[in-house]
Parts: C-alpha cells; structure tokens; sequence
C-alpha cells in the first residue's frame, strides 16, 4: 500500500496534518504532522507531500543501523526504536517526507497508521488516496 | 493547573500604555460559562469597559478570542472572534474572522491575547509561541494590509507567520475599518481596525509549533468524521462548496431580498452579471478553505484582462457583491472585484463602506448632497471610477471621504436636510444585504442583534426561500410550516431567538456560522455538546450549552442596556414601513416588527417596555451582578 495524491484536488484546509498528528502524537498537532501541505503562497496551487513508500528508499539506504524496515503487511517503511538520531535519512529523502524530533532525538515518517491512514480517511476532496497495489 | 483539554490553558495581556505584557492562565469560571471566543470576550468587556469608556480611547479593550474547538478536528473550526466597544455603534461589537490566524494562536500557546492602553508609537505584536515581544513598527505605518504582511513575513524569514493587521483606514480611525486576518479574510464589522488604529497597533504576528491537546482523541475523531460526513450529504453542500455565498446572488434577487439603490429596491435587473455564474466564468482560479474545513465555500479570484486586469483576490462574498454591486447599480464585475481589493488593501469593510457610498449616492439622486457638499464629486448611481477614487479617501479621511468614513448614521447627523430617511442603519450599523420586508425574521434579526443591524447573530436560513426539511430536522414538526415561510411572522421570534443563542455558542467555540451549524443547518446543539465534551472533558449536556448561549446573548443586551439602549432602539429604518417593496417575491411587502417584537421579549424574558432582561431571567442565568449594575433590584 502507499498514498496518491491529486495536488489539483487540494483546498489548503490541512484536515490531513490535523488528523495524522492526532493519530501519532495524540493531540492536534501539525508541526508534527507526517504529511504537510506545501504551498508558495496562501492561495495555493497546493501540494500535499507525504512520504511515497519507495521500492528502494534512500533514507532506509542511509540510515547506518538499518533502523528503517518495511512493514510487509502494509508495504509502510518504519522508523524503529534502533534511530540513533544522525538525521541521515532525513538529509537523504528526496521527497523531504521523513522528519526529525529533536525531543526524542529520532527520526519520524509516514507509516500508513498501520494500514488505516487517516489523512486519507479524513481528505474531504479526495486529494490524497490509499492505493492498496503494492508499488 | 487550567483543567479543561482543548484550550491552550492560557491568555495574554498586553498593555500598550506601559509597553507591559503579562500572560495569566486562562479562567476556568469563564470557560465553564462562556466557553471561549465570543461568550469570554462578552464578559470580560462586561466587566471592564464601562460606559464611560470612549471607542477609541486607551481605555476600551481589544479582545482577540479564540474558542475550545478552534483548531481542532471538527468541520471549519478556523473562527476566531475581535470583541471591544464599537466605535461605529458606541455599544457592544464583535467581529468574527475565518482563515487560519485562530488556530495559529492555539498552536502558539494563546487561547486569547487581550490589548489594553495606547501605544506612543507604531508598535506590532510579535508573538513566537512562548516568546512574545512588541515591535517598533514606525516602518509599517501607512502600508497596506498585504503589504504589511509581506514585510512582517520578509523579516521573520517564515512565509507561514499569520497575522491580523490594520490598514491606512485603521490607523486613521475610520469607523468602519476593519482588521484583516490571514489569508486576506477580514474581521470587518463594528469597526474594530479603528479601535487597533486607536492604540497604534498595526498587527500582531504569530507562528505557533505547539499541540492542541484533547481529553478524548478516539471520541472527537470519530464524532469529526461523522459531521464531516454528515456535511458532504447535505442537500446544500453542493452549492455551497462550489460557489461560496456568491452562490445566493440570484435566489436573493428572486426572493427580493437583494438590497439594490440604497434599499429602494431588493431586485437587481442585472443580477445576472455579478452573480456566482458571471464571477465564475469570468475570474475563478481555485477553490480554496479556511482551516480544517471541509466545504471549502473559499475561492482565489483573478481578473483577467481588461482596466482591472490582474486583480487577485480571495473571499469574494454575497456581501460585497451587493454592496458594491446592486446596492450601487453597478453590473461591472470586475469593477467590484477592485473595489474589493482595495478594500482589502485599505483595511476597510466592505460592507459599510459600501453603503455609506449608496448612501450618498441615494442622498445626491434626491438632490439633497451637490457638488459643494463633495468637493466636487458627482456621487452618480453605478460610477466605479468614483468608488475607486472615494475608498482611499475615505481611508485617509480626505475631503469629502472624512464625512463617508464616519458612517451613515452620523453623515445623516451631518447632513440634515431630511436625509436621515436615507440612512439604512440599526444602532448605527449599516444594514447588509438582507431586507425583512422578504424574510420577517431578518427583519427582526436586524433590530435585535446586540452589535445593531446584523444577519449573522440570529442568522435565520431555514426560511430564506422556506426549507421544510431544515426546518423538520432542526425544528421538529412543532413550528412547521410557519416557521419556513419567508413572509409569516409567527414562530419568527423563537427562530431568532434560537439561532441567536446557538450563535453565540459556535461563535465561543471557535467553529463556522458559514459552514454546518448555520448555512447548512446541519449541527446543532447536541452536536457541539458532543463534540465540546469530547474536546475539553468538560461535562456538556445540551441543557447546559443552552443556557451558556442564553447567558451570552443577554450579558450583550446587558452591556448594551448599560449604555442607553431600550425597546426605542430596537427599530428599522421608516423605509421598510413605508415603501412596499418593488421587487420579486417580497412586491407589496411592508414590514412591521413590533409584533414580532412583543413575542421576542416574551420568550426571552425581557419587560415589554424598555427591553431589557428582567432580574428573574437575570437571576435564572446566574448574573446577578447584572441586575445590580442596571439598578433593577
């Protein structure tokens, strides 16, 4: 599984961010989101970003302790309790869709909420989509 | 330690006189009965800023209040509300903002940020989550709105700042400036960008990185959803997500509720080239939403070619549409489009100061204003050239533009020479694109609203063109089919008392009258009991939210009772008596509110003579100190 969006779909209204950081943090909380809506202006063209599952990532390619692991059943790439907090990954991703905590000193992503994920459950416009194929 | 989940837990206190900033926790007794937003606003005006407080003097408060659901995951709960004393109506006045600065205060840490005193100098207010600071802002003094913002996100280095900001016609007190809030949305009524002006505080910035915490996630999660749902299947939501409020223009026009020549008329005979069709067709680019909000009613505008060509602007309302539209007789799209924007630029409510220029123009139809009176300006019905010329005048109240900028009230005080029949306001607030003689409950809002003239404090929808389905599910059958007949009268007090009560309350809790509590008709109040328990654990049966809602309404009439107002004020304009309407479904219609009046005070609990609430009443809604202070025990 993996997320699609339809960046011509989207509003700008972040329920995604809202959402998700509810979901992994347990309050509303979009710093801390793992999908981020980018835009060069308040008026859009809006873009949500989010991590895109790759075949072959290069933030897992770069962590040195193999921290980064798919989950088979999702198809998710995880950050695991072994981060040690280099930030290579995050220097790594193209796509800057893994993130940083420097509270925790770990490295935090996307991990499709274990199968469910709620920025798509949530999108009101049908900008992002769970496509369940595994790429 | 604040108790209650969904609130930041703490508030701001800025005194610009001393340069001081204090922040205090939130209170709790005021969260437990008002809520936030507007209700917290209400009360501590209520007990701050008595009646010998001058608008814009140093002593008035300026209340920026965000409620428990703002930024939270229920449907559009991007409100924020502005409270302080009106320097337009010189009583109660509010003003409420979509868009995104409301959450942005919560994730900051700020569930209010309260500004007192006046400031020597140009200062802004520079608020980095826990580090808050006043700025020098001798730089930004005089630029426009977007301008300023520009400059203030330059210098951050962070194009996410949010911001409230006043334009030229704040600083210079303008009685109907307003204060713009990212993205280009505007707390516009009341005059609230002069109180700021006032007190020399061009803005206040704000980013915020923080949480908004909550006592039960699963709960307001799967509640969100469901409304959220709830609101997607709606017979409305169609219409409203793909046009907005322009989307009413024609059926407004139908109905003869389109206010058109100053109110002479509620029908337009070119509705049909500024409506949403002509708008679309001509200028839409995106759609676009306030912060987590699912209709996303928001739309980016772009004038393609012609005189205005380029002119790029959001929030394009019914309201402007009217106002610099058929209440001008002007058809030219992309002439209201500009005026708009410069409104916008100016820092000015589109609203009034659209009707201060009907005003004038009716008042020079009638020959009553010449060209010695304007300095030279021919105030013709429709000139756009004109009303491009006139906004910045008013803004910098220059030559004729100074009498414009003090609204329509006191131009027919200055005036004279009878044009106070003219003069479309309640309280001394322009009345905006609504007229009771084709909806009686408007007509009623409009003289029972606590900030004057107003739809959007009881905001009748259900019998706008009489929507029986609205009505039934909100309603039940019991006030059926009257309560849905633009025309009937009775159960037209219980609709506005209803929907002032609830109003009060989505306006405390940070949630969006245009989106499903209102437009839509769609949440009502066991839903916001719901979804207020789920967010701040506080115990919230739907008895007690009624009567917070109660609570709120009448602490307003309180305030506004403090400072003279009785029964005597509680009118419209003669002309609504007096001249049947001419246009649509409303042809032949006068109206008469003192009926509907009587049943008003009767259901609320006000004595019939002066209008004001009577101590039992006082008493049933725990403000006793109101009944001491208005000398009624």
């Amino acid at each position: 599984m993996h997320l699609e969006t339809a960046a011509e779909k989207c509003t700008g209204c972040r329920i995604c961010e809202n959402f998700c950081s509810l979901q992994h943090e347990g309050a509303i909380w979009p710093a801390r989101a793992r999908i981020r809506i980018l835009s060069e202006t308040d008026d859009g063209p809006f873009t949500p970003n989010i991590c895109r599952q790759c075949a072959e990532p290069e933030c897992a390619a770069a962590c040195p302790v193999e921290a980064i692991q798919r989950n088979e059943r999702t198809g998710a790439w995880v950050v695991s309790a072994e981060c040690i907090g280099c930030e290579s990954c995050v220097e790594a991703c193209p796509y800057h869709a893994i993130f940083f905590d420097a509270r925790s000193g770990a490295a935090y992503k996307c991990d499709l909420c274990d199968g469910n994920p709620q920025c798509a459950a949530a999108c009101p416009e049908g900008a992002v989509v769970l496509a369940k194929e595994l790429c | 330690m604040f108790p209650y989940r969904g609130y930041a837990g703490k508030c701001l206190y800025v005194d610009l006189t001393r340069g001081h900033i204090e922040t205090k926790e939130y209170d709790q007794e005021l969260a437990e009965n008002y809520l936030g937003g507007n209700g917290v606003g209400t009360r501590l005006l209520w007990e701050n800023v008595g009646p010998e407080v001058e608008p814009l003097g140093p002593e008035n408060w300026l209340i920026f209040s965000t409620g428990p659901l703002c930024g939270t995951l229920v449907p559009n709960p991007g409100r924020m509300e502005v409270i302080a004393k009106s320097p337009l109506t010189g009583i109660y006045g509010d003003s409420n903002s979509g868009g995104f600065l409301g959450p942005e205060f919560k994730f900051a840490g700020w569930d209010a940020v309260i500004v007192t005193g006046q400031s020597s100098r140009p200062a802004y207010l520079a608020i980095a989550d826990d580090d808050v600071q006043l700025h020098d802002a001798s730089e930004l003094w005089g630029l426009g709105t977007s301008q300023t913002e520009a400059a203030i996100r330059k210098a951050w280095g962070d194009p996410q700042v949010k911001t409230a900001i006043i334009g030229p016609a704040g600083e210079n007190l303008v009685r109907m400036a307003g204060i713009q809030i990212t993205p280009q949305r505007s707390a516009a009524r009341c005059g609230l960008g002069a109180v700021m002006g006032s007190k020399k505080l061009k803005a206040i910035a704000v980013r915020g990185h923080g949480p908004i915490r909550v006592a039960n996630p699963d709960r307001l999660r799967d509640l969100s959803l469901e409304m959220q749902q709830r609101l997607r299947a709606n017979a409305i939501y169609p219409a409203v997500s793909a046009h907005g409020t322009p989307g009413i223009v024609s059926l407004m026009n139908a109905l003869g509720r389109f206010p058109t020549a100053n109110f002479r008329a509620g029908g337009y005979e070119h509705a049909d080239r500024i409506n949403a069709d002509a708008l679309d067709a001509r200028a839409f680019v995106r759609h676009v939403a306030c912060f987590g909000c699912p209709v996303a009613c928001d739309k980016v505008y772009r004038v393609p070619d012609g005189p205005y060509a380029g002119t790029s602007l959001r929030s394009v309302e019914y309201e402007t549409l009217n106002s610099f539209g058929a209440c001008i007789l002007n058809d030219n799209l992309d002439g209201i489009l500009a005026a708009n924007r410069l409104c916008d630029e100016l820092g000015l409510d589109t609203i009034s100061a659209g009707r201060s220029i009907s005003f004038a123009m009716e008042l020079w139809d009638e020959e009553i204003l010449n060209l010695d009176d304007t300095g030279g300006l021919a105030f013709r019905w429709g000139d756009m050239d004109l009303v491009l010329k006139v906004l910045p005048m008013i803004a910098r109240r220059e030559g004729f533009g100074n009498l414009l900028a003090e609204g329509v009230r006191r131009m027919a005080e200055t005036i004279g020479r009878g044009s106070e029949q003219y003069a479309m306001h309640v309280k001394g607030m322009e009345i905006a694109g609504q007229d009771g003689r084709a909806q009686r409950s408007m007509g009623l809002a409009h003289v029972t609203s606590s900030r004057g003239a107003d739809h959007l404090k009881a905001f009748p929808v259900v019998d706008e063109t009489g929507f029986p389905d609205e009505g039934r599910r909100r309603y039940g059958d019991k006030y059926l089919p009257e309560i849905v007949q633009p025309l009937a009268t009775r159960h037209k007090a219980f609709l506005v008392k209803d929907g002032e009560d609830f109003g009060a309350v989505v306006d405390s809790t940070g949630m969006c009258k245009s989106g499903g509590t209102f437009v839509l008709a769609e949440l009502y109040w066991p839903d916001l009991a719901a979804a207020l328990e789920a967010t701040t654990g506080m115990e919230m049966p739907v008895e007690r939210l009624q009567r917070i809602g109660e609570r709120i309404y009448n602490l307003q009439r309180c305030y506004n009772a403090l400072h003279g107002i009785t029964r005597a004020d509680d009118r419209l304009p003669q002309r609504f008596a007096e001249e049947p309407s001419p246009s649509g479904n409303a042809k032949g219609q006068t109206i008469d509110v003192e009926p509907m009046l009587e049943d008003y005070y009767q259901l609320r609990g006000w004595d019939l003579e002066r209008g004001w609430p009577t101590p039992d009443k006082l008493r049933e809604l725990g403000l006793p100190d109101a009944i001491e202070r208005l000398g009624l025990g």
